[in-house]
């Protein structure tokens, strides 16, 4: 079965990256994408996919705005950052709030597959 | 507070950021030799750091070379055309990214604001520029500098 994910960052550039390392990383999964946290919002309610990868730090609505919006509205969407903030905080933060996993820019299709792989596979 | 961001940090985020980025190998963005040329067509992307610590993470290069690192990101070929949205969103990125990572250095991370590009770089009151950092990409000018508001500490410059 394919998974069906939202990738959710206010770059395009960047959501081309995910979106390519991903497939660099072994996962063929069919991907729409999102330009801030609203945006995602908006596509999980309209069709929920099996899993959320956003950044943290976007316009109109932050990632983890989006994730706890996502919590309360009664969403368990699987759901993991992609940010260019890993400090031990943002992850206790991020985990708190429900995420599976924080991936810190600059990644690799390496670790992508590191902590993708033991939640989703 | 004060706080020490040395060069040799700042520089392996860099190479980092570059070698996951862009090349796919660590040693292609090294210091600059020589004399600094003059960049008659600079492009700047910064992002701020707010908190304990307050700054500004700043990358300056030719929009040449913007351009260049932009088809690296993107996967294009090197005669293929760059937008211009593309370009500031690509150079905005790799300033932003390098931000994240330097935020992460700092004892007590407040929040980083969004990435702006521009042709020169607005001034940040209070601000000082604490660590320069001229790097070599392919040859190319490709310079990070670090700024930090006095009132919130300061930052000196380690071995290179």
């Amino acid at each position: 079965m394919t998974i069906r994910a939202i990738v959710a960052d206010d770059s395009r550039v960047m959501r081309q990256i995910v979106i390519r390392t991903l497939r660099q990383a072994g996962y063929d999964w069919e991907v729409r994408e999102a330009s801030d946290g609203a945006e995602a919002l908006e596509a999980v309610r309209a069709d929920e996919p099996d899993v959320v990868l956003s950044d943290w730090n976007m316009p109109n609505m932050t990632g983890i705005d989006l994730l706890r919006a996502l919590r309360s509205a009664g969403f368990g969407t699987p759901f993991g950052f992609v940010t260019s903030e890993g400090s031990p905080e943002m992850r206790a933060t991020a985990e708190a709030a429900g995420a599976l996993f924080l991936i810190a820019k600059p990644f690799t299709p390496e670790s992508f597959r590191e902590v993708i792989e033991p939640v989703l596979a | 507070m004060t706080t020490t961001v040395a060069h040799d940090q700042v520089h392996a985020i860099a190479q980092e950021v570059f070698a996951a980025m862009v090349d796919g190998d660590l040693g292609l963005l090294l210091p600059w030799e020589g004399e600094l040329p003059a960049l008659d067509d600079a492009l700047v992307a910064w992002v701020d750091l707010f908190g304990d610590w307050s700054g500004r993470a700043v990358l300056v290069t030719a929009e040449g070379t913007a351009q260049e690192l932009t088809r690296a990101l993107m996967g294009l070929h090197p005669d293929e055309p760059v937008e211009r949205a593309d370009l500031e969103d690509a150079f905005g990125e790799i300033a932003n990214v390098v931000g994240g990572n330097l935020k992460a250095l700092l004892p007590n991370p407040g929040t980083l604001g969004l990435p702006r590009i521009g042709s020169d770089l607005p001034p940040l009151e209070g601000a000082v520029r604490a660590l320069h950092l001229p790097l070599s990409w392919r040859g190319r000018l490709f310079v990070v500098d670090v700024w930090v508001t006095t009132a919130a500490g300061s930052t000196t410059e380690g071995a290179s």
